[in-house]
């Protein structure tokens, strides 16, 4: 049975066009979608070819091209198969479609990915803060987002002066900093 | 929240109160927080808090060498640590197309195992303290210390071993370590009779957690539930089995279900991996010692190493659920991009949210336990 269902969806899927399919190993797909068809792609693949798991959404931050990739997981409980169908939005605005009426667990990621790379998802159940509750700068996993930057302009190095660690100096001991090394 | 930005909100008179459960409790699992609205002592609304150990794991790895992230990931879960090292490792072999020696490959299923036994024994352990009993707590933290010992013995660390790399494993099994961990599994397989009296059969832990966060087989599909919770629905479902990786479709082993869908049933599904994982690692024992070999693949140098530009997605079924890594490399001496799908990313949040309405607020941490969450994964 579930070679059958395999095959039948290897055959479906090299047919319709706008759909790249390539199988990596016998239980790795990957799918390359446009983004207007992904969401119809999903609920075929739920459905009628018992995709019933969606394992992850995973955002990438194309930031050369400008684009963000978005990544469906899903898992076949009866194919023992995982299907990754990639598709790409533009950077600017950032906005997609959200998949919570197909997947309830989508409502995790895309809250995720909506803190972490600012992409708004439209049609999910909740894009209240999560994590980075007091957090009000940028998205930080975008790629112009650099986090040693930000810790630089924002904090300020303090020598670290215990007085154990004077005290053995005193006598000849210690931690001895190469000056190239010392933070500036 | 900080308390210092809490504002209170003035709302119209009602029976209902919010309360804040967490980050500091004892029926939380780590640092982890629920803001729950209660009409008398039953729930009608939970919102989950996360954030209290964001550490930004996912940004760090971008900006290290493939190689020092293996010093990191194991920090992801604390409990069960030695899957993410291995599922990172995979996914690393993955892109490069290394062959991991079969040697390696039996050592790395060893880790596992021991790793899922020592987890569970802390979450069976926890979920007892969160019914009174602090007896069985005592001792699946005793009992897990001594498998501590042997990881320490194996690689040098207690809890975060850092012992595999893309290709293999650091060291060679220390002489004498299989008949020491020989003699630690009958010991726990001694063990497993008084846990059932003192515990897993024990009328006052049976009746509490009968009935408490059920979740059918119908529900737990709905909302990504995987692991021990999935099987306590019924779906004999495990990644070890059905989506095989390392040596695992070489082993035997069974895949315990129970029906009930509830506390009771989530714990007496990990009762029941205890012992198939004590199965496990009788079988790697006897295998070991035969399969000789190489303990990794060479590798480049790992301060230089570019992996090809490629993306792959791993899965390992870690003591929680379903553990996944999606990396994708631009062929840089650092990851482009790292996504850890912790499997508590579910069951902390959306999960357990929905399973803590309607039931009494003494339950929400019977709840948690038993879903075996683990805060660090959602944070990450």
């Amino acid at each position: 049975m579930s070679k059958d269902l395999n095959i039948w969806l290897d055959n479906l899927l090299e047919d319709i066009e706008s759909v790249q399919f390539r199988r990596k190993s016998s239980r790795r797909v990957r799918v390359d979608v446009a983004a207007e068809a992904l969401p119809a792609l999903l609920e075929l693949l739920q459905g009628h070819a018992s995709y019933v798991h969606l394992s992850a959404i995973t955002c990438v931050d194309w930031i050369e091209e400008d684009e963000f990739e978005l990544i469906y997981h899903l898992w076949s409980y009866e194919a023992h198969s995982l299907v990754s169908a990639h598709t790409r939005i533009p950077r600017d605005p950032g906005v997609y479609l959200s998949i919570y009426d197909l997947y309830q667990p989508a409502a995790f990621f895309e809250r995720d990915i909506h803190e972490m790379f600012g992409v708004y998802f439209e049609g999910s159940p909740d894009m209240e803060k999560f994590i980075l509750t007091e957090w009000n700068g940028p998205p930080p996993m975008r790629k112009d987002f650099d986090s040693e930057a930000f810790v630089n302009q924002t904090f300020e190095w303090e020598e670290y002066r215990p007085k154990w660690l004077e005290e053995i100096e005193a006598e000849g001991g210690g931690i001895t900093t190469r000056p190239e090394d010392v933070r500036r | 929240m900080r308390p210092e930005n809490y504002q209170a909100i003035s709302q119209p008179a009602s029976n209902e109160y919010e309360l804040n459960f967490g980050p500091n409790h004892p029926g939380i699992e780590g640092n982890y927080a629920f803001r729950v609205k209660l009409n008398g002592d039953t729930v009608v609304s939970a919102r989950a808090d996360a954030g209290y150990l964001h550490r930004g794991f996912e940004k760090l790895m971008e900006g290290r060498l493939w190689i020092q992230n293996i010093a990191l990931v194991p920090r992801i879960c604390v409990p069960d640590p030695v899957p993410m090292e291995v599922c990172y490792s995979l996914a690393i072999e993955d892109l490069c197309g290394l062959e991991v020696p079969e040697r390696a490959q039996w050592i790395r299923v060893m880790q596992l195992e021991m790793s899922r036994l020592a987890a569970h024994l802390f979450a069976f352990g926890g979920h007892a303290a969160t019914t009174g009993m602090y007896t069985p707590m005592f001792w699946g933290v005793a009992d897990r210390d001594l498998i501590l010992d042997r990881f320490e013995e194996l690689t040098g660390g207690r809890v975060y071993s850092i012992y595999n790399i893309p290709g293999g494993v650091r060291r060679e099994v220390p002489e004498g370590f299989l008949g020491r961990l020989s003699s630690l599994l009958d010991y726990l397989e001694s063990r497993l009779p008084d846990y059932d009296s003192l515990f897993f059969t024990n009328q006052v832990f049976v009746k509490r957690a009968r009935g408490v966060g059920t979740l059918t087989q119908e529900k737990a599909l709905k909302w990504g539930v995987t692991g021990p919770n999935l099987r306590a629905t019924g779906l004999a479902f495990d990644v070890r089995r059905d989506d095989p990786y390392l040596v695992y479709d070489r082993l035997e082993f069974d895949i315990p279900t129970e029906q009930g869908g509830d506390a009771l049933a989530r714990n007496l599904i990990r009762r029941a991996e205890l012992k198939q994982s004590i199965h496990i690692l009788r079988q790697v024992i006897e295998r070991l010692p035969s399969v000789t070999g190489p303990i990794r693949a060479p590798i480049p140098n790992p301060l230089a190493w570019n992996v090809p530009a490629g993306e792959t997605y791993t899965r390992v079924e870690s003591s929680k659920g379903e553990l996944a890594y999606y990396i994708v490399s631009d062929g840089s001496d650092k990851p482009y991009r790292v996504h850890v799908r912790g499997p508590s990313a579910m069951h902390a949040v959306q999960v357990l949210e929905k399973l803590a309405i309607g039931s009494r607020l003494e339950d929400i941490a019977q709840i948690m336990f038993s879903l075996d969450a683990c805060p660090p994964e959602v944070d990450r």
